[in-house]
């Protein structure tokens, strides 16, 4: 019944689903290390025992992607939920709080949406040193501002509900008001926002990786896949048609899954 | 979101309104001049080394040091940074010994042609898109532009430049590889730059005139007598753009800061290769011009789109 | 109705600059090097051209083709007179220049010893703060005896005193501190820069004052592009018709020697690549965990698979081409049980990965990369360092690596040991032994090197040098990477220097006809 009235629901849902199920089961399906090389194989095409091709040095694709699925998917969830946390709290607090609190957190919000990530990116990277908490936080740091300006304005529209008026009158405190009443009825368009953000993600790690912020070797992931593949494009191909494929479904399952929910709870993205 | 989120809502007169919205841009640009300087100077590296390079001598390295004023207390450079700030001073870039705004001058033009280059590659993709996509919602040219406008989201920048590249100027030949010159220099890059814009603008307008054609002027138009398709270009459209021109100004912002990796793949001599090279230098002054230009064309971008905005949609007050 | 006359007003203008733009896409560009000139892809702009402040290796390389030093080094690694056509030694201490005549700058003004005195003061003046100061640490005085002769005198017996002498010369009264850096100055070589865009292009004509040969080239446009499969593109549609070393990556060899157009260059290179340790660290003091890592990393696989086999590999940092070259050394063929027998006996512990940084290209990393799976087998954790490269270059010289890759190009004398394995010359010394190593032998024998000045004692000291380099292991070395050229089929008399030089380009030319019909200065 769903499938016919949402079919970019179920469409998005089945292929986020698919994607979550191989990064969690990741090692149980690799029979094939994805970090062991064997030079002799470097840009191997497509054959037996390696289905997708081996990379420039002698690496199972196959193996790699299916590896990648944790990091890329991974990174692409915790931040954004981590972004959706900040941004929650924040643009709720500074809703209910008013005045010059908000107005300060919304500078807030215009500065850092003004600076160019890229900034952050490579400076946190040089601080805290390469690694995936760093590209995490990197992300985050950027991402939570458009949560807070949502959650702000939803908040600021709901505050003024029966539902809510009633609680405050009841001597509600703030903290309660916010977590108890204000956010569920923001849920919606959060959840909507973070699932375009998730698809988001996966390509800003790719951009990363590209700039040599990304993921750190060896572990793979489908952005440094695509980076490190591109150099071969002339003569193998296969390097980044694999990761490129990967991101593409994976973006399109987000987004699928993104109008389905916005569609579901009423209301454009 | 810009006015969207306004709470009171008051006839200002435009000139007041950009007034005040253009000193609200003096504690974003403090902010961002203050955060750009505490991440340079936090980040390890040394602008004087990256310089002189392998066969320096320490003597030299710490008279450069001196002459460059980075032996001072990071809060008097900071004050000092300020003041020649204020005085439309950004200092001299270290590794090329010539004024910021002079490299900045000679590379921005290169941006922001490269960025209105997407802007309109996007916008010239989505509306043929987006219309027909919403002309029929559910039909087959529906599934068509939609399903072309999600490829176009899917595939990151660094993966559609070499494509483009190898497809219309290796294979066809019809398209020069790199470089700035003419406007076909400017067709690849740009459709790089533009193709996400393009989809999610696509599917914008197509969401927004489903929407508008439930609206009861449009059943009115229809009952009226005009066809669909006129009925929506004649009075669905412009409502229908409201919510797109508003995703039209957040993200033309992004597309001038997000221009970094096409101009890489492309050679394009822009302003975010300059802030590449740059923070590769730990050339301060000049990161610190390179991210205040950045930041502030994106702040103007948002500003003349809330302009735009107020025109299109009459019904909304400049307020804020 | 007016919305709607609006709208399709907007709709036809757009379907007409679409259109207009397609037209102009579907009309071929036009090249922007002018006829007659060769373009040369590279990978990273320039910095500075002024030869007295430029270190960076592409500036250096254009730097031979527009300035003329009183030596400068040839084909075979030695140093051969430039302006400078004889060169004397009165004293151990003292060598005398004879400058030839009649030569001009390119903007006319004729060159005399005036001119070279003037570049080298400029650079020693203390306010320039010239980068280059430091390697003329050994100069005492320098002084014209006439109009064409100039004396240098040492500080002390010095045997690579010629080092100093491949300054590139500029106009006596060219400001050094120039806030106008990206003009370079005129210089004397057989081209002169005329543009120099930064991160774009430096356009350099024909010196009118330097003697042609018939169909030479009429200039080159050097151009930058960072990425490397566009630069393989640009060669194979014809847009380039030159790139070498650093600007080809190995595995478009094949395919770009497969074009029609394009004709493949190859020779022994003398790029020394390398990893250094760090003996900071406690472990890596330890002669056997180095060892280890030497057994442990299989060279000959990786200059196979990464390196397309274009590379030698190595026995030191000095390449057999090289005088003083000395092949009879330890070395360490790839053997995994040894590796891992070596480090057992060294009672290594995983407690901590090695931290690996290396010079950020994706040619660096695949490297890394490799070095990192190989020594997992062993045993030995590799933690890769991804750093853009201010940072890498900053945690080398400041010793904030436990393993470095890295490379040193364009060695040409010995005198290089002392900078890099004397216990005294650490970077806050002023030199580059940056992982610590230290052997008093090593340094007696580096000293006496830099003093002795019959060539016969001087190699017997260097083949010691290269024997205790080899067996303390402060470098490993990995190899030498051979010159790569892939040139434009039309273009004649190309010589492909070991060290990478573009020298052999000034009186290189096109040789049909119809490729140079158009040579004029644009």
């Amino acid at each position: 019944m769903t499938a016919r009235r949402n079919p970019s629901l179920v469409a998005g849902g089945a292929i986020v689903a698919a994607l979550t199920a191989i990064a969690l089961l990741g090692p149980v399906l690799n029979r094939t290390d994805p970090l062991a090389i064997n030079l002799s194989l470097a840009l191997a095409g497509p054959g037996p025992g390696h289905p997708l091709g081996c990379d420039s040095l002698g690496r199972d694709i196959l193996a790699r992607i299916l590896a990648g699925a944790r990091v890329s998917l991974g990174v692409s969830i915790v931040v954004v939920a981590l972004s959706l946390a900040i941004g929650a709290i924040v643009g709720g607090a500074a809703a209910l709080a008013g005045g010059r609190i908000d107005g300060a957190v919304m500078r807030t919000v215009d500065i850092v949406l003004a600076f160019p990530g890229i900034l952050l990116a490579i400076a946190l990277a040089a601080i805290l040193g390469p690694g995936l908490l760093d590209l995490v936080i990197a992300l985050g740091a950027i991402g939570w501002t458009g949560y807070a300006r949502l959650v702000r304005g939803e908040v600021l529209s709901l505050r003024e509900r029966e539902y809510v008026e009633a609680a405050r009158a009841l001597g509600a405190r703030p903290g309660r008001l916010l977590f108890r009443h204000l956010l569920p009825g923001v849920a919606g368009p959060l959840a909507v926002q973070a699932t375009f953000g998730a698809g988001g993600l996966i390509i800003a790690e790719a951009a990363l990786s590209f700039l040599g912020l990304g993921v750190p070797p060896p572990a793979p992931s489908w952005g440094n896949m695509l980076d490190s593949g591109r150099a071969f494009i002339l003569v193998a191909p296969h390097l980044t048609t694999a990761p490129g494929v990967a991101i593409g479904l994976s973006v399109l399952g987000f987004n699928l899954l993104g109008d389905g929910l916005a569609q579901r709870f009423g209301r454009r993205r | 979101m810009g006015l969207a989120g306004g709470v009171r809502r008051r006839r200002t007169p435009v000139i007041r309104y950009f007034i005040r919205r253009l000193t609200a841009l003096v504690p974003v640009a403090l902010g961002v001049v203050t955060l750009t300087f505490a991440l340079v100077h936090l980040v390890p590296g040394d602008p004087v080394v990256a310089m002189l390079g392998d066969y320096a001598a320490p003597a030299d390295v710490q008279a450069l040091r001196h002459e460059l004023g980075l032996d001072r207390p990071l809060w008097r450079q900071y004050v000092a940074f300020l003041y020649g700030l204020a005085h439309g001073d950004l200092g001299e870039s270290i590794s090329q010994r010539e004024p910021v705004s002079r490299l900045i001058r000679e590379r921005y033009p290169a941006t922001v042609e490269l960025a209105v280059a997407g802007l309109a590659a996007a916008i010239l993709i989505a509306f043929p898109l987006g219309l027909v996509a919403g002309a029929d919602p559910g039909g087959p040219a529906d599934m068509g532009a939609m399903g072309f406008a999600i490829l176009g989201i899917s595939v990151p920048h660094l993966y559609l430049g070499p494509l483009l590249m190898i497809v219309f100027s290796l294979d066809l030949g019809w398209l020069p590889l790199t470089g700035r010159g003419g406007l076909s220099h400017l067709i690849l890059p740009a459709l790089t730059l533009g193709a996400a814009l393009a989809a999610i603008l696509a599917r914008m307008l197509r969401q927004s005139l489903v929407e508008v054609s439930d609206a009861d002027y449009m059943r009115t138009a229809r009952a009226k007598g005009l066809s669909r398709p006129r009925a929506l270009i004649g009075h669905g459209l412009r409502n229908a753009l409201t919510p797109v021109v508003t995703l039209l100004g957040l993200e033309a912002g992004a597309l001038l800061t997000g221009s970094i990796v096409t101009e890489i793949i492309f050679s394009w001599p822009g302003l975010g290769r300059l802030m590449i090279t740059a923070i590769n230098n730990r050339d301060y002054p000049l990161v610190q011009g390179c991210v205040m230009v950045f930041a502030l064309s994106y702040v103007a971008v948002n500003l003349a789109t809330d302009l735009l905005y107020s025109a299109i949609d009459p019904r909304v007050r400049l307020s804020r | 109705m007016r919305t709607e006359r609006r709208f399709f007003r907007t709709g036809a203008i757009a379907a007409i600059s679409l259109a207009a733009i397609f037209a102009a896409g579907c009309a071929k560009a036009k090249p922007r090097t002018p006829s007659g000139y060769l373009q040369i892809d590279i990978n990273t702009s320039p910095a500075n051209l002024d030869p007295r402040v430029a270190t960076d290796a592409i500036s250096a390389r254009i730097g031979e083709l527009v300035y003329e030093s009183l030596v400068r080094i040839d084909r075979d690694g030695a140093f051969v007179g430039d302006l400078a056509e004889k060169i004397e030694r009165p004293a151990p201490d003292a060598i005398i220049f004879h400058l030839r005549h009649g030569v001009r700058f390119s903007d006319g003004r004729p060159l005399d010893a005036r001119d070279v005195l003037y570049t080298y003061a400029s650079l020693l003046d203390p306010k320039n703060h010239s980068v280059k100061r430091a390697g003329l640490a050994e100069l005492a005085a320098f002084d014209a005896l006439d109009r064409y002769t100039i004396r240098m005198i040492t500080r002390r017996p010095y045997a690579a005193a010629l080092e100093m002498a491949l300054l590139g010369i500029v106009p006596r009264g060219t400001p050094l501190a120039a806030r106008d850096a990206i003009a370079a100055p005129p210089g004397s070589g057989p081209f002169k820069v005329v543009a120099f865009e930064r991160d774009e292009a430096v356009t350099l004509a024909r010196n009118p004052y330097y003697p042609a040969p018939p169909g030479a080239l009429g200039g080159i446009v050097m151009k930058v592009v960072p990425d490397a499969t566009v630069r393989a593109l640009e060669l194979t549609e014809g847009i380039c018709g030159f790139a070498e070393n650093d600007a080809i990556q190995p595995e478009l060899i094949a395919y770009l020697s497969r074009q029609p157009r394009l004709r493949l260059i190859r020779s022994n290179g003398t790029t020394y690549q390398y990893l250094i340790f760090n003996f900071r660290d406690p472990r890596l003091r330890d002669p056997r965990v180095r060892r280890a890592i030497a057994y442990g990393i299989d060279r000959q696989a990786i200059v196979a698979a990464l390196l397309r086999g274009d590379a030698r590999l190595a026995t030191g940092m000095l390449a057999p081409e090289n005088w003083a070259y000395n092949g009879d050394v330890p070395r360490y063929p790839y053997d995994l049980a040894k590796a891992r027998a070596l480090l057992e006996s060294a009672g290594y512990t995983r407690t901590r990965p090695l931290r690996l940084i290396y010079k950020t290209t994706p040619e660096g990393r695949r490297l890394a990369e490799a070095i990192q799976a190989m020594l997992r087998r062993v045993g030995v954790a590799i933690e890769i360092r991804t750093n853009e490269f201010a940072t890498f270059y900053s945690d080398l010289r400041s010793g904030n690596f436990d393993i470095a890759a890295s490379q040193w190009v364009g060695v040409a004398d010995p005198h290089q040991y002392y900078l890099i394995f004397d216990s005294r010359m650490t970077p806050q010394g002023g030199g580059n032994n940056r992982g610590d190593y230290a052997n008093p032998e090593m340094d007696r024998l580096l000293e006496a090197g830099d003093a002795e000045l019959d060539p016969a004692a001087r190699r017997a000291i260097y083949a010691r040098v290269q024997q205790i380099a080899a067996a303390d292991l402060p470098y490993v070395s990995l190899w030498w990477i051979d010159n790569v050229a892939v040139i434009d089929r039309r273009l004649d008399g190309f010589e492909p220097f070991p060290n990478g030089s573009l020298l052999s380009l000034g009186a290189a030319r096109w040789d049909s006809p119809a490729a140079s019909a158009g040579a004029a200065h644009p």
